[in-house]
């Protein structure tokens, strides 16, 4: 547990000690809060439900995406480039604390980084014109999903870079990965078979967040996404395990 | 040193990669206290043999074991009594000095007073209290180097694996390092690999040359120079025609070989005066200056140089590998 700690504690404030940690922060900002902008002005016309206006905007998941991909990149991509990989790995730690002690750095740090967008609901609150009640079952849920969500990309984001020793590498096949099951609903179009269309719309995150920004709970995704979260980590620990035979 | 507890002992140690083999079948022991060098060209095989040691990569073949515990079975037991310094000495450019070392300690599992005195202790042994709460990254690569080794101290390891420990380093920086390294040969076992052929001389009291994966020779400096290739040379500058002189030179008894190469003209020297330099190889223990400079007195020639050289573990170490590494 230790270990786990002062590995999670180095690799969390090293977010903050390069400019990487504040420029993907800043962008996201700049993109979630223009797109909550947006929302906002659009809600004077149409009537919007409180979760699309907090979670349906395409910008605010391409802005988490985005940050997810360039956080997760450089976890053991960079350590095996820079040669750090060799010295940490013949310290005596697990592979497994490895893993874990990366994952809780990057998830804890888009957590950190995703907090201040609570302010979004705080905003609709305080000027909301009706004066009828938050309805907080959708922004919980909403929240609920986007966690899940964040934590199975950055599983999967830590098995990329686990893969390879260039981070632009690890990047480009964690994008790969997102399209595939993000942008699904297109491939569902595009492939017109029944057994697709079936698979794709149980994995298309686009119709989770729909559902869960609407208040309503579906276990399914829950146990997609744990179980996802588990499984990319266990690749990883199995890849960063491939040192001692590669 | 035979009485000493074994350390390491590595048997019929094989790595093989889709690129060739690169340990062929190795065995080799190391005692406690002993500081073994492994000299060879790149590629020869060290830096693989010192990660198998160190627990990073596994044998394809053979078993080792440090202090008793096999490296794949008691993977974190050993790594706890090592310390090792990679060839690339790799630090997060981040993090302060001070603070590099703490984290590496704690993961090593020094806590509270115990790892606030031996940071104390390793920053004074490396002499990094100067730059302690300096940025790692703003730092020299010969202080970069000093820091690896810090950390491999930290946890008071039974053995240190140091691989290529001078490489990159400027003069000044490469002489305090082998300082420092030989500093800790008087308290631990250290194994260092190098293909610095001074440095192996100097720093080890056991050398094993390693070529193509497999050990081709191990002995102390000493031994190993006089085994391998224990050849005298005798350097002498004679002034004369060299046709009477390499002759007579050639002819003494126990030359086996001869080099000559004219000297340039020195002050002092006669208008005319002809002075070349001959380096004789000669058999095994033999001193023949007194035979050269008979030689020169009984010709009349002018004789200003005459020594003996031994031959260097360099020379040896070109013989056996054909490669000057």
């Amino acid at each position: 547990m230790r270990n786990i700690f002062q590995i999670l504690r180095r690799q969390f404030l090293a977010y903050f000690r390069s400019p990487l940690g504040y420029v993907v922060a800043a962008v996201f900002y700049f993109v979630a809060g223009l797109s909550f902008c947006r929302l906002l002005a659009q809600s004077a016309t149409d009537s919007l439900r409180i979760g699309d206006l907090l979670f349906g905007s395409a910008y605010f998941w391409l802005g988490l995406l985005a940050a997810i991909v360039l956080v997760t990149m450089a976890l053991f991509a960079e350590e095996r480039h820079s040669g750090t990989f060799e010295t940490l790995m013949t310290a005596p730690v697990t592979d497994v604390q490895v893993v874990l002690a990366k994952f809780l750095a990057a998830y804890m740090f888009l957590v950190f980084m995703l907090a201040p967008t609570l302010l979004y609901a705080g905003i609709l609150h305080a000027y909301n014109a009706a004066g009828a009640p938050l309805a907080l079952k959708p922004v919980a849920c909403g929240w609920m999903i986007v966690l899940l969500i964040a934590s199975f990309y950055t599983a999967f984001g830590l098995l990329m870079s686990s893969l390879t020793g260039s981070a632009a590498a690890a990047a480009v096949l964690c994008c790969l990965g997102m399209g595939v099951t993000f942008l699904g609903e297109s491939l569902q179009h595009a492939l017109r078979s029944t057994m697709v269309e079936r698979t794709v719309a149980q994995i298309s995150s686009i119709q989770h967040v729909l559902d869960f920004s609407r208040g309503v709970i579906d276990t399914q995704p829950v146990y997609f996404y744990i179980s996802g979260t588990i499984l990319f980590l266990y690749l990883a620990v199995k890849s960063v395990e491939s040192r001692l035979w590669r | 040193m035979k009485d000493k507890r074994i350390i390491i002992k590595a048997e019929n140690l094989t790595r093989r990669f889709s690129s060739g083999t690169a340990v062929d079948g190795i065995s080799f022991e190391v005692r406690q206290g002993e500081m073994v060098g492994f000299l060879g060209p790149n590629g020869a095989g060290k830096s693989t043999t010192l990660r198998i040691l160190a627990g990073f990569l596994t044998a394809t073949d053979g078993n080792v074991q440090i202090d008793g515990l096999s490296v794949i079975e008691h993977s974190l037991e050993v790594r706890r009594r090592i310390g090792y310094l990679p060839e690339k000495v790799a630090l997060y450019p981040e993090m302060r000095v001070s603070e590099y070392l703490h984290f590496r300690g704690r993961i090593k599992g020094i806590l509270g007073r115990r790892l606030r005195a031996r940071l104390d202790e390793v920053k004074s042994l490396c002499g990094l209290h100067d730059v302690s709460g300096r940025i790692i990254g703003h730092l020299s690569r010969g202080y970069q180097q000093r820091i690896g080794l810090a950390d491999a101290l930290v946890h008071e390891p039974e053995l240190l694996l140091l691989d290529e420990p001078t490489s990159g380093l400027d003069p000044n920086q490469l002489r305090n390092m082998r300082e420092l390294i030989k500093t800790l040969g008087q308290k631990y076992t250290v194994v260092l690999s190098t293909h610095f052929l001074a440095e192996a001389e100097t720093v080890c009291n056991r050398v094993m040359i390693i070529n193509h994966g497999r050990i081709v020779a191990s002995d102390s400096p000493v031994v190993l120079t006089g085994l391998l290739k224990n050849k005298s040379m005798v350097v002498a500058e004679i002034s004369g025609a060299h046709t009477a002189v390499g002759g007579a030179l050639r002819a003494l008894p126990h030359v086996t070989g001869m080099f000559w190469n004219p000297c340039r003209s020195a002050e002092g020297e006669r208008p005319g005066e002809e002075w070349n330099r001959y380096v004789l190889e000669c058999d095994t223990g033999a001193d023949i200056r007194g035979a050269v400079y008979a030689e020169a007195a009984r010709n009349g020639w002018g004789l200003r140089e005459l020594r003996l050289e031994r031959k260097k573990l360099e020379d040896a170490f070109a013989e056996i590998t054909g490669n000057m590494g």
